[in-house]
């Protein structure tokens, strides 16, 4: 008789007969959640994610007994769903909402895991787990977002796909298969169909999994200089049932605001109106405008001129992108002080440069103090400004928190995005000439910086 | 001495092995993926390849709204007439990314509202992110009234 199994009768003895699963709930309970230096919420991230990922595939299903996929029944099902269907309306809200709020708390995820360098060894797999899965998630809004087949999603994803073809080589090719055609069809929206309910959740399931096995196995990451602690809660039941808490309260806010705003808050790029059916031949309106979280991608496509440096703006713009994407990947090899557990106040301020070098981005391309899209140079300065003012305050307050509750002393990437930010928006100056400046100058100043300081080590927050 | 050779020996048919079993390898993973990449390229899109005559709905719409689009080929055509009455056909995919782009009659010019990218009537890039000029194609009247939309670039 086994001692380690505290309860042998019933269900629970029946299974632990069979398959051994009190080591399991041993394993679990010995399991612990580090406490310390940092607040708790950021722990609770992932697993809000995964809650929305959830309600997704629930809300997902329902969807598809209705929806059908065609030229002429895409939009009309939606509108079904939304008009006829008892509580269609409400499935179909909570799989927007959802969808927002699991990206968004994605997100939040994705920059408290960077800013405590949560990415260190021996945890390099969590953080590009976690990053494929972003990846996916993205995946997943664009390709939901033209399966209503509506006009405007029919705009947004010509102009999206659009950017495949500046890939070299391939690139039309790409454009092709991902399209299934020249132009955005039907054809391409049953691609993306395809895509939105068996590729993309098949993959998600892989990534989801290999993510939280290998959190499984080594923990969540304790704060930098707190490994000998031996402070922790209980992963199971203590950390577990607050979970369960923080998913009942999500999905209070989710059904609230799915009741209380069906149709989204009407915000840039988060809203969902059905509005009228997509027509290929019908020319394109202003204001056309992917979600939120590409929005940063639109404006920077649009601040590049039609070509530069033998290139076409958009490939280089694009290029750009891809670079950032990618060093973000590998932020767990670039940042070497985290790597030999040391703080890196540096990648601390990389980490907030990026909040607002996207925050400004995301504000310009929300058209952000002015009532329409402007379409001359003199409202678009106003609303460069205007975005500038934001960031820039945005930036006072995290940075005074910073300085005076954190202790951080590191200013100079983020004052980087912020002098380029306020010679922009504030002086006039054009985005990208100012932004290479900006860029070589802190080039400079940090291999100098660098020189200087590499015999004095020891000095740092 | 014997023994180097008869290492050099195994080591070169060892070798061989290898970029057989690596060629393989390689052959069968191709013969695998060609008929999946074949699939998922679609066909080129088919259409009426001569030129094409426009639909009394879309003269309807070119007389009340001095321009109106197109399929021809597959592609989306922007035919329009110009202030002198000039009947002109532009590709109606902006260069830039690809939105429909629009005549506006008022300032005789050719706007993309996506990025806000503006042609001349002969589809050169006057200002805005786009670029390249829109290829031009033929547009006539023809003898009994009606327009014809040819698919080559004039
Ligand atoms: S797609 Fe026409 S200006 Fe960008």
């Amino acid at each position: 008789m086994s001692t380690a199994s505290p309860r042998s009768g019933g269900i629970f003895g029946w299974l632990d007969e069979r398959y051994g699963i009190s080591p399991l709930i041993e394993y679990m309970r010995h399991k612990e959640v580090p406490l310390g230096a940092h607040p708790m919420v950021w722990y609770y991230l992932g697993g809000m994610t995964l809650f929305f990922f959830v309600c997704q595939i629930i809300t997902g299903v329902l969807l598809l007994m209705y929806y059908q996929p065609g030229e002429t029944t895409s939009y009309e099902s939606i509108h079904y769903i939304a008009t006829k269907v008892p509580f269609g309306w409400l499935i179909r809200a909570i799989h927007c909402w959802s969808a927002h709020l699991m990206i968004m708390s994605l997100i939040v995820h994705m920059f408290s895991t960077m800013l405590l360098k949560a990415y260190r060894p021996p945890r390099e797999l969590t953080w590009l787990t976690g990053f494929g899965l972003f990846g996916i998630a993205l995946g997943f809004g664009f390709s939901g977002y033209l399966l209503p087949w509506n006009e405007l999603s029919y705009f947004a994803t010509s102009v999206g796909t659009d950017s495949v073809k500046s890939v070299p080589v391939i690139g039309h090719w790409m454009l092709l298969v991902m399209r299934g055609g020249e132009d955005v069809t039907i054809n391409t929206l049953y691609r993306f169909f395809a895509g939105h309910v068996v590729i993309l959740p098949l993959v998600c399931f892989g990534l989801i999994s290999t993510h939280l096995l290998v959190i499984q196995r080594q923990g969540m990451a304790p704060p930098i200089h707190a490994g000998t602690s031996t402070h922790g809660m209980p992963f199971f039941p203590n950390f577990a049932m607050r979970d369960l808490l923080l998913w009942l309260i999500c999905l209070t806010v989710l059904a609230t605001l799915a009741w209380l705003m069906p149709y989204g808050p009407k915000l840039p790029g988060m809203e969902w109106e059905l509005g009228a059916k997509a027509n290929p031949l019908a020319p394109a309106y202003p204001g056309i405008k992917p979600e939120w979280y590409f929005l940063w991608i639109y404006q920077l496509l649009k601040e590049f001129p039609p070509n530069l440096m033998g290139m076409e703006g958009p490939q280089v713009c694009l290029l750009l992108v891809n670079v950032l994407m990618g060093s973000w990947a590998l932020i767990p090899w670039l940042d070497r002080k985290a790597q030999r557990g040391k703080h890196s106040p540096t990648f601390t301020d990389v980490g907030f440069a990026v909040i607002y070098f996207l925050t400004f981005l995301t504000l310009k391309a929300s058209d952000l103090g002015v009532a329409v899209t402007p379409t001359n140079d003199a409202a678009t300065a106003i609303v460069a400004s205007y975005c500038a003012w934001v960031t820039l305050g945005i930036a006072g307050v995290t940075t005074l928190t910073r300085f005076f509750l954190y202790r951080h002393r590191y200013f100079l990437l983020s004052a980087a995005v912020l002098t380029h930010i306020a010679l922009h928006g504030l002086v006039g100056w054009s985005y990208l000439t100012v932004g290479a400046v900006t860029v070589v100058v802190t080039a400079i100043v940090l291999t100098v910086s660098g020189l200087t300081r590499s015999g004095a080590e020891g000095v740092e927050s | 001495m014997d023994s180097l050779t008869d290492n050099t020996a195994k080591h070169t048919r060892r070798s061989f092995l290898d970029l057989l079993l690596g060629l393989g390898a390689t052959g069968w993973l191709a013969s695998v993926l060609y008929p999946v990449i074949r699939y998922l390229t679609p066909l080129p899109s088919a259409g009426p390849s001569g030129p094409v005559k426009l639909s009394g709905e879309q003269l309807k719409t070119l007389d009340k709204e001095r321009f109106v689009i197109v399929p021809v080929q597959g592609k989306r055509i922007l035919v329009f007439s110009d202030p002198a009455q000039n009947l002109r056909a532009l590709d109606a995919r902006c260069t830039h990314e690809g939105c429909t782009v629009q005549y506006v009659p008022g300032e005789a010019v050719i706007w993309c509202a996506c990025h806000n990218g503006r042609y001349d009537l002969d589809g050169r890039v006057l200002s805005g992110p786009p670029p390249r000029p829109l290829p031009q194609y033929v547009a006539r009247q023809d003898a009994e009234g009606g327009v014809v939309v040819t698919p080559q670039t004039a």
